[in-house]
């Protein structure tokens, strides 16, 4: 067969390189805002654009999608070409994906900094970008199997498979998790509520981590470490049980995210038990990583390429360990809603996705500039200081995190709490916060040093845009399976079979979770007295999503002592049927607030305490790092939208009787009214027209009805 | 990658273990290793113990759910609901002046009360506690009942679940020494004059 010369696309590759270092520092400095607004939150300036709240999904966003996602592209544009010894499908299509997906990124942050967002964690986009995320998505995954279609090899190799993994299980992910019912342009509920919601939510929300942050990254790592230290694979057998493996019993451990909430306890069960089993399926990959490097381990120490490499599947092999000793119910106990969870996500972030995205990068941008890296020790420098970095941000946290998981849950003798202030337990971390800061400041400058050296390589060399390769044209194999051909090795040469079979394989743990919630009336046991918000409630719990809330207050109270002691009743399945979405929250960065409103228990406060402490919360407690509302006093309540909110929320099922849309505003002007007066005769003077209003009468209600239930804590006896 | 002398079979130069043939992918060679016997066993494990975690939990049901893990945690701790104080009687109620207990009381202040009264009892939300005016009475046992029972339809919890009959004392008798205090911005008076 005689050769035919083709040319890679090496300008996709580079501009996609761009964009990941550009938006890599980009959401990182902003990750160091965030850092910094801990310790000193008059940084958030006072005003909503750039308070916590919102600009905590720009960070997170930024880093996953826009980092971690150019860095992905990058990596996958640049080997699936190699590996299919073919150019990109369609240069259009390549095209699209890259314009299409920063335009993503710049609409997803200025819609997060005006304060539309699903409330939803990494699923915060508005409906219609997200619709333009599937369309992109797609547009990727289109040019991305009509390369491997038309490919000039015989078998798809393990990166690939990884790359298939990725691209259907994100579809179907983002797909299902995005369903919702539009209000306008700029605000939708989701179609799912409160338990249904949070566990399609964790089912996307660690699935993101395992198919956008994971999977391409061992497609990458199965590309560029065998590359980078020239040697052979370690085991062709072990890629195949432990990619089979991994996207199997990944899609099942979501439940994880939520252990000792209202989920139901099968539902949690399957949580911790899917996690535990993804330890080896993980490990495989890391394992299969450091055997690789067998006999080239000298070149380690002299080959930044490598070093950052090695450090990489480390952090992944370590926060792939820490993850499930995290989903078991005795160490999730402790760690959940604390920085642990922060400091895991950064060992992921930081170690296994960034120093991979920087592995990669200084190895193929000399190759595409015909050049070598400008500086090694430049490289080197990088690589120490990123290192440092990544444990100055991580072990504070997990110092952190013991310390204040201790402090809530400690008992004095006479069996009260002993810091039932929770500001207390904040305070106490501020020099581990402040520790934290620094670490992701040294990262920072790691990646400063990194972009130096790069535009400096760039220099030196010459762009090779159309990179000429040759190979033979491929003669395709019968599609049945030959003799002696192997099940999987005939897989290999099936690439749209191989994709079907990993649909099956990824669609079969979600349905048996997230189905039974739906089918089955006992999993979300009904409480009669929880009845739907009032409209100036829900205008107010849709301020709440709107600032972010969620990322700093859970609403999830555990069935512990030190909890229901804290906090009161603990939480239960019935009482959020009417929350599109969940407001559940991951992290504690102050108190729960999911009964702030029950009158007698302890955590009421009065309306004119919610107004002084939006407007100037220091002002209470000098300690406190709550932000400033003061806007929330300023600005008028749309309530043009209440009409059309309460229909789609009767489209939901949430039982608003006929015609109510019709007459809700005037029931919201009579709350409104009321909370004012209450105001006006503690000395406040407010309009009722004011959001602040709509915000105190959510705060208000969060836990009334299960109160009113006449199930609280101290009515179960024990002995 | 050399040729065995002896044999067809492509052998890793530096390792010795064989080499799949016709697994090249961009000049990237397989090996045909084995899968480690320890990560075989790894995964055996945690299967195994991912069976009898499911069987105990939710088949035969012997290891406690949530609600029955805090019914016992709550059983342990020999508390029935949540922790309360006992009763105060508060007539003839004397307030403590030593300092330890002042000092004590002030420390309770800072953690639960300012965030309502202000640091120097100003007042805010809650009412002036310096002026010679009062909501809910103005002796020691007034205070020190108004913290047991609280006023919540005015915003005052009841703090006798959070505090014990001690601390409520000590926070009391601090209160007691901010009456003809000075701070800045205080609150307009509130309530009766006091006697």
């Amino acid at each position: 067969m005689e050769n035919q010369t083709f040319y890679y696309d090496n300008k996709i590759v580079k501009n996609f390189a761009y964009a990941t270092l550009f938006w890599g520092v980009i959401g990182m400095v902003v990750g160091l805002l965030l850092a910094l607004q801990f310790i000193w939150p008059a940084l958030t300036f006072g005003i909503p654009y750039t308070t916590f709240g919102r600009i905590r999904p720009i960070h997170t966003n930024a880093v996953i999608f826009a980092f971690v996602g150019n860095g992905m592209f990058t990596g996958i544009y640049y080997s699936l070409q190699r590996l299919c010894k073919a150019r990109m499908f369609n240069d259009l299509l390549s095209k699209i994906n890259f314009w299409g997906w920063q335009l993503i990124i710049v609409f997803a942050a200025l819609s997060f900094a005006g304060g539309m967002t699903t409330g939803k964690e990494y699923a915060e986009l508005e409906w219609p970008i997200d619709l333009l995320v599937a369309v992109i998505w797609l547009v990727f995954g289109a040019n991305m199997i009509g390369t491997i279609i038309k490919r000039r090899t015989q078998h798809i190799y393990v990166a690939i498979w990884f790359y298939i993994a990725t691209f259907v299980t994100i579809t179907v992910l983002h797909v299902v998790n995005s369903l919702a019912i539009p209000v306008n342009l700029f605000k939708s509920y989701p179609i799912y509520a409160g338990v249904q919601d949070a566990l399609v939510q964790w089912w996307y929300g660690h699935n993101a981590v395992a198919f956008f942050l994971t999977t391409p990254f061992l497609g990458l790592m199965y590309y560029y470490l065998p590359k980078a230290a020239n040697r052979p694979i370690y085991s062709y057998r072990l890629s195949i049980v432990h990619f089979w493996a991994l996207i199997f019993l990944y899609i099942w451990a979501g439940p994880h995210h939520l252990l000792y909430s209202a989920l139901p306890g099968w539902a949690q069960s399957l949580g911790v038990v899917f996690s535990v089993m993804l330890i080896a399926p993980s490990w495989g990959g890391m394992v299969n990583g450091l055997l690789t490097l067998r006999g080239a381990w000298d070149r380690v120490r002299e080959d930044p390429v490598l070093k950052f490499m090695v450090v990489a599947v480390t952090a992944y092999g370590m926060s792939t360990f820490e993850g499930p000793m995290m989903s078991t119910k005795t160490v999730n106990a402790i760690s959940h809603f604390t920085d642990w969870t922060v400091g895991h996500a950064h060992i992921g972030a930081l170690g296994w996705n960034g120093f991979l995205t920087f592995a990669v990068l200084y190895y193929l941008i000399p190759r595409m500039f015909q050049t070598q890296l400008y500086s090694r020790k430049i490289a080197n420098l990088h690589f120490w200081i990123g290192t440092l970095g990544i444990i100055f941000y991580a072990v504070p946290l997990y110092w952190g995190a013991i310390t204040q998981a201790s402090m809530w849950k400690e008992f004095t003798a006479d069996g009260f709490l002993k810091y039932p202030n929770f500001l207390e337990t904040v305070t106490q971390l501020k020099p581990m916060y402040a520790a934290r800061a620094i670490g992701g400041g040294l990262y920072i400058v790691g990646i400063v040093l990194g972009i130096y050296n790069l535009i400096l390589t760039i220099r030196a060399g010459k762009f090779v845009p159309e990179e000429a390769a040759s190979a033979p044209a491929l003669v395709r194999a019968e599609g049945k399976r030959g003799s002696g051909e192997g099940m999987h090795r005939w897989l290999e040469r099936r690439p749209v079979q191989f994709m079907l079979v990993a649909l099956v394989a990824i669609l079969i743990g979600g349905l048996i979770e997230i189905v039974p919630l739906y089918l089955v009336k006992t999993n979300i046991p009904t409480i009669a007295s929880v009845k739907p918000y009032t409209p100036l409630e829900l205008q107010g719990r849709d301020i709440y999503v709107r600032e972010g809330c969620y990322t700093c207050h859970s609403q999830q109270v555990r069935p512990f002592r030190s909890e229901t002691e804290r906090y009161g009743e603990y939480a239960k399945a019935g009482e959020y049927v009417y929350d599109h979405p969940f407001q559940w929250g991951s992290k504690r960065n102050g108190p729960d607030l999911s009964r702030e409103g029950v009158v007698s228990g302890r955590q009421y406060k009065p309306n004119s305490w919610h107004y002084n402490h939006m407007l100037n919360p220091q002002r209470l407690n000098e300690q406190s790092i709550m932000p400033v509302y003061k806007w929330l006093i300023t600005d008028d309540l749309d309530i043009s939208t209440t009409a059309k909110k309460i229909r789609v929320m009767q489209f939901l099922g949430v039982p608003y009787p006929q015609g109510y849309d019709k007459i809700a505003n005037d029931d919201l002007m009579i709350q409104a009214r009321g909370i004012a007066d209450d105001l006006k005769s503690q000395g406040i003077q407010v309009e009722p027209t004011k959001e602040i209003i709509a915000m105190i009468a959510y705060l208000q209600r969060l836990g009334k009805d299960v109160h009113a239930a006449g199930m609280p804590t101290a009515a179960v006896t024990t002995k | 990658m050399a040729m065995n002398e002896h044999n067809t079979v492509e052998k890793d130069e530096l390792t010795g273990d064989k080499l799949l043939s016709g697994h090249e992918y961009d000049n990237i060679r397989e090996l045909d290793n084995n899968l480690p016997k320890w990560w075989v066993w790894l995964f055996i494990i945690t299967i195994v113990w991912s069976v009898v975690y499911i069987f105990v939990f939710d088949v035969i049901k012997v290891a406690p759910y949530q609600q029955e893990e805090w019914k016992n945690e709550m059983a342990a701790a020999g508390v029935v609901g949540p922790g309360q104080s006992a009763p105060i009687v508060t007539a003839n109620l004397v307030a403590l002046t030593d300092k330890p207990s002042l000092d004590a009381g002030r420390e309770i202040w800072v953690k639960q009360c300012k965030i309502c009264h202000l640091e120097g009892g100003q007042g805010l939300v809650g009412p002036n506690l310096t002026d010679n005016f009062s909501i809910h009475g103005c002796t020691y046992g007034d205070v020190v009942n108004i913290i047991v029972v609280g006023a919540p339809e005015k915003g005052m919890i009841s703090w006798k679940a959070q505090l014990s009959e001690d601390q409520i004392k000590k926070v009391a008798s601090f209160v007691m020494t901010l009456k003809g205090t000075t701070p800045p911005n205080p609150k307009p008076p509130q309530g009766e004059p006091c006697k």
